[in-house]
This record gives structure tokens, C-alpha cells and sequence, in this order.
């Protein structure tokens, strides 16, 4: 088992640049999660840590080891696609025995651990069925059966749990935070659901635009996004942002103002502001609360009962609504006006440039 | 529901071919929907079929008074030594028809995978089907003039100094038969190329991803992820070229017409040449028949290889 370093890693498909410069440093048995959006970046940076995709430039270290150049089968790692790619003709058993067979394994040396990790993954009783006979979190467990058995120094994952259905989803998530507690292995998960993200991994890293916005553990990102995009990637509901302006500080914080805000909003103390600096103030849905006072008030247009939590979208104007996680069951009726509130060290304030403060 | 018995699977066959119900209103409107694609089935198909072996069974010059013979003329057939050596040159062109095609079809399908999109991939199906765009008539005689005492063949051959290997190939006892197993490789190399180009496509390259991760050197990718998803694709390339070997008529006629001697005659051609030229309608439907039978034999293994396997 090893880390992994990247240093100002970049990737370039003709003359566009996707991935514009990593620095990354993933610890001995680490469960670490790549995140972003759709296109980036999170599936190449992956695939160039497996050899798959050439690197344009920059270094990547696996157990200390330089491997740019190394082919992919030589560098240790194991990836779990989200295709599965599991070859169709071959019994499960062949599936997950095949890297071991190419490497000349001895059968028996080969059986063992083919049955092992099939004992791991519970799916003793599919060895002898082919891919198509099984289920997608049945072949899902194949294809982890498949890279447990290299014993590789790097487990990768692409997106492994997008084919599945929201239950099996779950599940699925459990078992491999329970496989990485017991391997104890370095595992690198690229998944574009934050909720994946955030419980699976020990660090998060936020992508956008082939750029690292933040890397740190899945709270610290929660409680202190980097900017604008982690502070509306990372949480869900995600949080809302309105533009404000600095009206004034007290002993308890900074005051902020808008036309919208039926009340000026109190926000912990924050350094790097002035009086009337445009910023922008952020909540999210879980701070908010019904609050008479309230700084935040409008009609409510849409509610969600969920039974543990009562979602509501509140118009604050014709272009402005915004989103509140209210606890338990509330008998709210659309169309009626609320008012909502929040803790002051519950806010956050993000300059112009997207920068939190 | 009772699966476990011929009844009850009995049932549920009836029930799916009439979902209607089984009454006979129902069946009569399936037996109708059936009836034009049946008619031209039994009209062009089944009836010369029948026809044939019952020709077979007769000395018969085609126009005069007919004999029954029995099975004569297929003890004719399996022990007529020319007969016997004509469908063994048809055996020989599936060397050329099938194997060639076949291998160098997935060498070139393999070689140009992951390039198939664009300009590029466009141009090379294109280039690569031509063969099967110009009539075998047309190719036949374009190849004759090659294979020819100056032709084109025996020019570079003379241009790299190897004159001493020129000769006029299609009338060469040896070289005939090759010569046009060439012609006939290089018409159906671009359909099976087609065919196998296209099958590599729509091969999950996370496949060939995940070989290369477990290990696999690119010839453990084609042996364990080209071949094995090709397998249709094969089996109907390897079914399609043993039946334009084994029932050759086209290319042969045009190029060498059987000759010389019988060293190039193949059976489709005998049969034309027994019927209308000898005069032995008999003999020519056995032949027919055996060569029907042979491909049949020939073409079953490979029909049962390329199957889906569930």
C-alpha cells in the first residue's frame, strides 16, 4: 500500500487544456473523493493516475515512485469502472481471476484469493454465472472483487455507483466504507454526488474547471467552503446566496443590508470588509428557522414534506427565492408569508471575486 | 401457472403466438399475415428444392423422355474422381475466400480500433468496402488482366527482379487455383472488414481499459476481449465466405471458366456445365444437392459457435 502525490499535474486534448495544474498529496489509506460537476476534470485526473490518459505535464508519485511513464498494469493501481467492464464471456470466477491468470499466478495460489475476495464481497455463490446473469450491484461487486484481488497500492474508482438505483446506491456506499476499513487501503473515488462525497470520504477534493477549488475533510468543507462554488457544491439542499452590502459592525459581527432582506442580517465577525462592500452573504437551507424577526421574508411557493424535515421555497422577489430545511413536520400552506432567521456564526460572507471572507 | 409440463409449455407457446386467444379467428389472421411471405418461400425456394431431388433421382437430358435412376447419380457424384476433385477445389477456396478475409479483416479491424471516428474512419470503410461495390464480373476480368503473362502482377514482379517467378497464372496447372482464391479473398476481404470494423466499435473500449489495468499486452486484448466480442461478427463473415467458396459460380467463369483442365472448375460452375451443356439434368441436381449438403455441413458448427451464449 502507498499514497499518491500529484505536483502541478496538467492535461491538455489538442489545444484545450482540462486539467490546468494539480497539486495533490493523498496519505497511506486514504479514502479520498474527487468532486465536481459534470466535464470537470475529475474523471481524466483519475484515469491519468491509472496510465489511461497521458499526462501533458507535471508529476505523479504513487508509493514514492515516479510513474508518468510507467505502463498501467506496472503501476499498482486497480480501477473499479462505471461501466464495470466486466468481460461478458467469462464466468465471474474468470472475471475476477483474469489480472492474477495474466500475471501467471499458480492456480492454486489463484483460487485462493479469487475465493477470498468473493467471500469478502459475499458473491460466493455468483463464481460460476457471466456478467450478464447477475445483477447491477451483483456486477458492481464483481468488478470490486476484481480489483481487491491484485492487491494494488491504489484503489481507483470511476463513478462506480451511477448505475444503480438509489437503494442499491446506499447499500453499496456502505460496503465500501466498510472494504476501505477493512483493507485499509488508498482508495481515489470520482463521483459527481456530493452526498457520495460526503460520506464516503475521508478528503474531499473540489474540482471545477480543471482547477482544485478546495481539498479538505467532508466538514471542514461544509462548515468552511473555500468560495462561492464549493460553498453551493457541498451541502444539499444547497445553500442560498444573496448580494449585500456592509452596512455597519457591531460587538457581535458585521450588519448586512439589502433591499430584499426585510431586516438588516447579522453575520459573524469577519475580517477583510468595509462599510459598503458588495459581498455576498450565504445560508444554507439547514441554518435557516422560523423567526418573526427574521432578517429573510416572503410568500412560500413550493413545499416538501420529507416527514423528518419540511423543505419550503420562499419568493423573496420575482427574481429571488430561496430554500429553507425547516426540522420535522410544519403545516405550512403555499402562498402564506413567513419569516426566517439564522445564528449569526451560521452565515457566511464571500467577497466579489467568490473568495469567502 | 404450470411450466413443468409439455402442456403447460404447450399453452404458453399458444398463448404468445395468439395473444388474442386461440381462437380460431385469431389463428386464422396469423396463418393469413404468414401466407404472401409463405407463398414466395414455397414457390422460389421449396418447390425448386423438391424439384431438384426429384431430378436428381432421373436420367433426363432436360428435354426428352426422363428415366428414374435412384440414387445413381449420387454414387456418380461421391465416386467420379473428377467430380470428387471439383468439389475438392472447392474446399480449397475457402482457404482463400474465408481464412484470408477473415484474419486480415480483424488484423485491420484491430489495427484501426479507437480510429473509426472522423474523416478517417469514414474514408477507410469506404475504401474498404469498394470491392463489394463492383460487380464480380467487372472484378474478374480487371484481375484476368493482372494475373496475365504481361499483366500487372508479373510487371512487378519482373520490377524487383524476381522475373524467374512470372508466368501466366491463370493458366498455370499449379498457380490457377490460388489465383483465383486471390481474386475471390480480395472481393470479400472488404465485407468482412466492414463487418468486423463495425463489431469492434461497439466493443465497451472500457474493456480494453480495464485488460490493459489487469495486465493484459495487446495480444491478450485481442484474444480475450476482441475475439470473444466479435464472435458474431466472425461467425457470420467465416458462414458468408464458405457459401461464396463452396457455391463460387461468378469468379471462376469470368477468370479461367474451370480451366485449365478441370484445375480451377468448382462445383456451381460443373452443375451450369452438366445441365446446359451436357445435357445431364440428372447428375447436375445430385451435384447440386451434395453441394448443399456440403455446405450445410460446413456452415452448422460455425452457426453453433457464433451463437449467443447465455
Amino acid at each position: 500500500m502507498a499514497g499518491l502525490k500529484l505536483q502541478d499535474v496538467r492535461k491538455n486534448f489538442g489545444a484545450v487544456e482540462v486539467i490546468k495544474g494539480v497539486d495533490l498529496e493523498v496519505e497511506h489509506g486514504e479514502f479520498v473523493v474527487f468532486v465536481g460537476p459534470s466535464g470537470c476534470g475529475k474523471s481524466t485526473l483519475l484515469r491519468m493516475v491509472a496510465g489511461l490518459e497521458e499526462t501533458t505535464s507535471g508529476r505523479i508519485e504513487i508509493g514514492g515512485r515516479l510513474v508518468n511513464n510507467v505502463e498501467p498494469r506496472d503501476r499498482g493501481v486497480a480501477m473499479v469502472f462505471q461501466s464495470y467492464a466486466l468481460y461478458p464471456h467469462m464466468s465471474v470466477y474468470d472475471n475476477v481471476g483474469f489480472g492474477l491468470k495474466l500475471a501467471g499466478t499458480p492456480r492454486d495460489e489463484r483460487d485462493a484469493k479469487i475465493r477470498a475476495a468473493a467471500r469478502v464481497l459475499q458473491m460466493e455463490h455468483l463464481l460460476d454465472r457471466k456478467p450478464a446473469q447477475l445483477s447491477g450491484g451483483q456486477r458492481q461487486r464483481v468488478a470490486i472483487g476484481r480489483a481487491i484481488v491484485r492487491e494494488p497500492d491504489v484503489f481507483l474508482f470511476d463513478e462506480p455507483l451511477s448505475n444503480l438505483d438509489a437503494a442499491l446506491r446506499v447499500d453499496m456506499r456502505m460496503e465500501l466504507a466498510r472494504l476501505h476499513t477493512d483493507l485499509g487501503a488508498t482508495m481515489i473515488y470520482v463521483t459527481h454526488d456530493q452526498v457520495e462525497a460526503m460520506t464516503l470520504a475521508d478528503k474531499i477534493v473540489v474540482l471545477q474547471g480543471g482547477i482544485v477549488q478546495q481539498v479538505g475533510s467532508p466538514l471542514e468543507l461544509y462548515n468552511r467552503p473555500a468560495n462561492l462554488f464549493v460553498a453551493g457544491f457541498i451541502g444539499s439542499p444547497k445553500m442560498n446566496f444573496i448580494e449585500v452590502t456592509v452596512d455597519g459592525t457591531t460587538n457581535d459581527g458585521v450588519r448586512v443590508a439589502n433591499s430584499l432582506l426585510a431586516s438588516p442580517a447579522l453575520v459573524g465577525q469577519r475580517q477583510g470588509m468595509a462599510p459598503s462592500d458588495t459581498l455576498t452573504l450565504g445560508v444554507r437551507p439547514h441554518a435557516l428557522q422560523l423567526d418573526d424577526t427574521g432578517p429573510i421574508g416572503g410568500a412560500v411557493t413550493l413545499v416538501e414534506r420529507l416527514g423528518n424535515e419540511t423543505i419550503v421555497r420562499v419568493r423573496l422577489d420575482a427574481a429571488t427565492e430561496i430554500t429553507a430545511a425547516l426540522a420535522g413536520q410544519r403545516e405550512i400552506a403555499l402562498g402564506e408569508p413567513v419569516r426566517l432567521g439564522f445564528e449569526p456564526v451560521d452565515a457566511h460572507l464571500f467577497a466579489a471575486d467568490g473568495r469567502r471572507l | 401457472m404450470n411450466h413443468g409440463t409439455p402442456s403447460g409449455d404447450t399453452r404458453l407457446r399458444m398463448s404468445r403466438l395468439f395473444p388474442g386467444g386461440k381462437s380460431q379467428k385469431a389463428r386464422a389472421t396469423a396463418v393469413l399475415f404468414v401466407l404472401p411471405a409463405f407463398t414466395a418461400y414455397a414457390v422460389f425456394v421449396l418447390a425448386p428444392l423438391v424439384m431438384s431431388l426429384y431430378y436428381s433421382t432421373l436420367r433426363w437430358d432436360g428435354i426428352g423422355k426422363a428415366r428414374f435412376t435412384g440414387l445413381a447419380n449420387y454414387v456418380t457424384v461421391l465416386t467420379d474422381p473428377d467430380l470428387l476433385s471439383i468439389i475438392g477445389n472447392a474446399f480449397e477456396l475457402v482457404l482463400y475466400f474465408t481464412v484470408i478475409p477473415v484474419l486480415l479483416g480483424l488484423a485491420v479491424a484491430s489495427a484501426i480500433r479507437g480510429h473509426m471516428a472522423g474523416t478517417f474512419g469514414t474514408l477507410t470503410r469506404t475504401i474498404l468496402f469498394l470491392p463489394q461495390v463492383i460487380p464480380l464480373v467487372a472484378a474478374g476480368i480487371a484481375w484476368s488482366w493482372m494475373f496475365a503473362s504481361t499483366g500487372l502482377v508479373n510487371q512487378a514482379l519482373t520490377a524487383v527482379g524476381l522475373a524467374d517467378w512470372a508466368r501466366g497464372w491463370l493458366g498455370d496447372f499449379d498457380f490457377a487455383l490460388p489465383a483465383v482464391g486471390i481474386i475471390g479473398a480480395w472481393v470479400l476481404l472488404g465485407l468482412c472488414t466492414m463487418l468486423l470494423v463495425t463489431g469492434i466499435t461497439k466493443i465497451d473500449p472500457s474493456l480494453y481499459e480495464a485488460a490493459r489495468l489487469d495486465g493484459a499486452r495487446p495480444w491478450h486484448e485481442f484474444r480475450y476481449v476482441t475475439l470473444p466480442g466479435l464472435r458474431q461478427e466472425i461467425g457470420v463473415c467465416i458462414t458468408v465466405t464458405v457459401i461464396s467458396a463452396l457455391a463460387s459460380f461468378d469468379i471462376v467463369y469470368i477468370a479461367t471458366g474451370g480451366g485449365p483442365g478441370i484445375t480451377t472448375m468448382v462445383p456451381g460452375l460443373e452443375i451450369y456445365r452438366l445441365a446446359f451443356a451436357h445435357r445431364q439434368v440428372g447428375l447436375a441436381s445430385a451435384l447440386a444437392i451434395v453441394l448443399m449438403v456440403l455446405v450445410l455441413i460446413a456452415i452448422t458448427p460455425v452457426q453453433w459457435y457464433a451463437r449467443e451464449k447465455k
